[in-house]
């Protein structure tokens, strides 16, 4: 098809994905529309690409507009469209209607959403429009999260998603994992399993003691519930309401969002852009943590546990190995919830394959996902960690979790751990 | 063939872009990590090691932690009992602990020591590093009251340079282009995933500020965390190896050849010494050429590669002309030719040397080892050079007031 990619209309590129996505291909040299509801946010979006790439040079390949000016005269232009407007359907159909006009034959047009169904995204459209469509999405931020996610419709050319496959990888250095067009492809989906079970458990536990428990000693660089800040409340509850309507699986109850969280939310509490979500930070430092059951800021209690420190002083030095048999051994009650979510986590993850990414593929592209995408130590990690497929099989039946049917070691495990120690943080 | 020859039989390097500090991981998992990723890699059991060397610079500086050789018997109840000891030449810390560890092999003493580089310094923030690394220097006469002084003194080295030959600076921002893009390469690069690009290496701007002098932000090597282990054998050794790893001895990449002098640490005499040299640091171009004659080589082009000491952009500058791509003077003309590139003539740096695969100081020496090793033996992976069948590593301490250089290759 001689497909080539010189320069890219990134829609939506005063938002933080467009923007930084966008810069990403401006430091490969490529020329870079960022169209925006405004000049003066295509230009805010253009500063973020300049702090993320450390670089004001990358501003020679970029051009700013609105799209009532520039629309017409940058899209005839591209090679490649980005759209990365607002997680709302109906917003993107209506961008998607305006930006048709104006697109070349063989332009590829691609969304950043990884929740919303490709299908309905293109309803209305031209059979060349759903032909050149697909789904590209990134991590946040792409200069520190490689992953990218890439799923095909029905209608999409194979030509375009395997030329798009190796672009990104190739091009802008993603770590590109296949995934089937299912809503939260593979990383969203797992992760915000686990994310949203460990708020159904904060009501009980408390936001200190599950961040505590699930500490990035488990092997996240960030605690969850602070990574919910983070992400934001909405979009938190955007992304769970949408994976338990649109799939089916068997940690459905799971991805019931606790009635607290419709409370922070209409409250204000989102998270890091309000100030306040489950973390409130005071002046002068201090922290105060949302305390799901009463609906108040409690302050810290620091809570100490002996199996947590051993398993951080372990870590501390580089003894991933001998943290986890303190952890898969310990008696405190608390232990349970920590090797609760662990399993939860390594059989939910081989329990997907095949359902979001082919079979062929194992556990491979989910691994790469979760590592690229979150920061968090892989499921086949996880599992040699725990003690490998035949130990931990037993385990998840005592947990009476399902056990996967694909529950496999991975070989050169020494190096796989080596390569995954700075997952695991001592805190 | 030398029966006292030394050879390398493999190691393994940490991932360079890590920060183990804000990993609240201790200097010791670190050792940890290059200790079992090396013996891993080279399929070696901890009981089979005779002793262990260290090269750090300044641990006690950075980590509050000295005495590192004693943590080898934490890392492994076998090594409980092992002679252990540490070297220190500054940036050329790793390079002497592998010359010790070449000393004691050619004596005869051990048949297998395991060699450690090791440096973490993310402990501190830039300004206080930057005064530590003022200790590799002369102190009280060089550094007191300066910020960042080792850029100081490489900005002079520069200046040198361009009094007595003439310097355009678009061929340091082309030397930092060139790391950068090799380093991408480099799946254990620190600034594998950075941006680069020959306009902002010679831009000054925000994000591009000077340093020092004619030293900017691209010109430097960044603060690293990192380790790296290394196995060195006896002939001995190394012929039982080659029978139960089913390879060649022959085949084995050994020390060739090896060059080690020390000049003054301040930076002023080294240049007052040279003012009717040719070369402008006349004993950096003594050890690379005392490497040259005990591998009875030639010249430069005897070689297919070499990793140099890039802590900045002149020290590289510096390396071209006193390896011998160029007279000296002009070691321009190499960059502009494209010689120093992969897949030019003799490629520098193809792993990214300091400027992009990173600088943590006491390892730098033993890194550029593995990865000539790497090279030797068809396995660096992206960044190869094809063919490779010798290589040159040229390590320095302080502002060039210790060199080393090694030549490892195999027979055939």
């Amino acid at each position: 098809m001689g497909l080539d990619i010189k320069s890219v209309a990134v829609i939506g590129a005063g938002g933080k994905i467009g923007s930084l996505t966008g810069g990403i291909c401006a430091q490969e040299g490529l020329r870079v529309y960022y169209l925006s509801r405004s000049l003066e946010h295509a230009k805010k979006g253009l500063n973020r690409a300049i702090e993320q790439a450390r670089s004001e040079v990358i501003a020679d390949n970029i051009i700013c507009g609105d799209y009532d000016s520039m629309l017409a005269k940058t899209i005839p232009y591209a090679d490649w469209v980005i759209e990365a407007v607002a997680e709302d359907g109906n917003i993107k159909r209506q961008m998607y209607a305006k930006i048709e006009p104006y697109l070349q034959p063989n332009v590829i047009i691609s969304t950043t959403t990884s929740s919303l169904p490709l299908d309905s995204l293109t309803e209305g459209r031209s059979k060349i429009f759903r032909k050149n469509f697909l789904s590209t999405h990134f991590y946040n931020p792409p200069g520190k999260m490689f992953a990218c996610e890439i799923a095909a419709t029905d209608s999409t050319d194979k030509g375009i998603y395997n030329f798009m496959k190796d672009f990104l990888h190739q091009r802008l250095g993603r770590v590109v994992v296949p995934t089937k067009n299912l809503e939260g492809f593979a990383g969203n989906r797992i992760a915000f399993l686990l994310f949203n079970k460990i708020t159904q458990l904060a009501l009980e536990y408390g936001t200190e003691m599950m961040d505590y428990l699930i500490g990035p000693y488990t092997g996240r660089l960030m605690p969850p519930l602070a990574t919910i800040d983070l992400v934001g409340l909405d979009i938190h509850k955007a992304i769970v309401n949408s994976l338990h309507i649109n799939t089916n699986d068997e940690m459905h109850d799971f991805f019931v969002l606790p009635a607290f969280i419709d409370m922070m939310i209409k409250n204000g509490l989102l998270g890091n852009k309000a100030g306040s979500g489950f973390y409130k930070k005071l002046e002068g430092g201090r922290i105060l943590y949302y305390d799901p059951a009463s609906g108040d800021y409690i302050p810290a209690v620091q809570p100490h546990l002996v199996f947590v420190e051993q398993a951080k002083h372990l870590i501390r030095l580089g003894m991933y190995r001998e943290a986890f048999e303190i952890v898969k051994n310990a008696h405190e009650k608390e232990a349970d919830i920590v090797r609760d979510i662990l399993y939860t986590y390594v059989a939910y993850s081989y329990n997907r394959i095949g359902e979001v990414t082919d079979e062929q593929f194992g556990i491979d592209g989910i691994d790469s996902v979760m590592s690229s995408g979150f920061h968090w130590a892989c499921p086949s990690l996880m599992l040699n960690l725990l003690g490998g497929a035949e130990e931990t099989a037993e385990k998840m039946l005592e947990l009476g979790l399902k056990v996967p049917d694909r529950l496999y070691n991975k070989t050169d495990t020494m190096l796989q751990i080596l390569d995954s120690g700075k997952y695991f943080v001592a805190l | 063939m030398d029966k006292k020859a030394v050879y390398i039989l493999g190691g393994y390097q940490t991932d360079f872009a890590r920060n183990w500090s804000r990993e609240n991981k201790h200097i010791s998992a670190m050792m940890r990590e290059a200790f079992q990723g090396a013996s891993y890699q080279a399929k070696i059991a901890p009981a089979e090691i005779d002793a262990a060397f260290v090269g750090n610079f300044a641990s006690e500086l950075y980590c509050n932690q000295g005495h590192l050789g004693a943590f080898f018997a934490d890392l492994d109840s076998a090594l409980v009992g092992l002679p252990t000891c540490r070297f220190e030449a500054a940036c050329a810390s790793g390079g002497v602990a592998i010359l010790s560890a070449m000393a004691y092999i050619k004596a005869g003493i051990y048949d297998l020591i395991f060699v450690i580089g090791i440096e973490q310094m993310k402990t501190v923030t830039p300004l206080e590093g930057g005064r530590f690394l003022g200790a590799a220097a002369w102190y009280e006469k060089e550094c007191q009251g300066i910020d960042f002084p080792f850029p100081k003194l490489f900005g002079k080295l520069g200046d040198e340079y361009d009094k007595r030959y003439g310097l355009d600076d678009k061929y340091l921002a082309r030397i930092a282009q060139i790391n950068y893009s090799n380093a991408k390469k480099n799946p254990k690069a620190q600034a594998r995933d950075w941006f680069m690009s020959f306009e902002h290496a010679k831009t000054i701007g925000k994000y591009n500020c000077t340093v020092s002098g004619r030293i900017k932000v691209t010109d430097c090597s960044q603060v690293t965390d990192g380790a790296v282990g290394l196995f060195i054998a006896s002939e001995k050794f190394a012929s039982e190896y080659a029978r139960k790893t089913n390879t060649l001895l022959e085949k084995m990449p050994r020390i060739l050849g090896w060059g080690h002098t020390t000049t003054h640490i301040e930076f002023e005499e080294k240049i007052a010494d040279s003012a009717s040299d040719e070369f402008v640091l006349p004993w950096t171009r003594r050890a690379i050429t005392d490497a040259f004659k005990r591998a009875s080589i030639k010249d430069c082009w005897d070689v297919d590669l070499i990793e140099t000491h890039d802590c900045f952009t002149t020290s590289e500058y510096m390396a071209i002309d006193h390896f011998g791509l160029t007279k000296p003077g002009e070691s321009w003309k190499a960059i502009e030719e494209g010689i120093i590139e992969i897949p030019g003539k003799l490629p520098i740096n193809p792993s990214g040397g300091l400027i992009g695969c990173g600088h943590p100081v006491g390892a730098t020496g033993v890194r550029q080892l593995l990865d000539v090793y790497k090279q030797v033996t068809g396995s660096a992976g992206e960044y190869q050079v094809d063919g490779a069948k010798k290589g040159a590593t040229l390590n320095i301490g302080g502002t060039a007031a210790t060199n080393v250089c090694i030549i490892i290759g195999s027979y055939d």
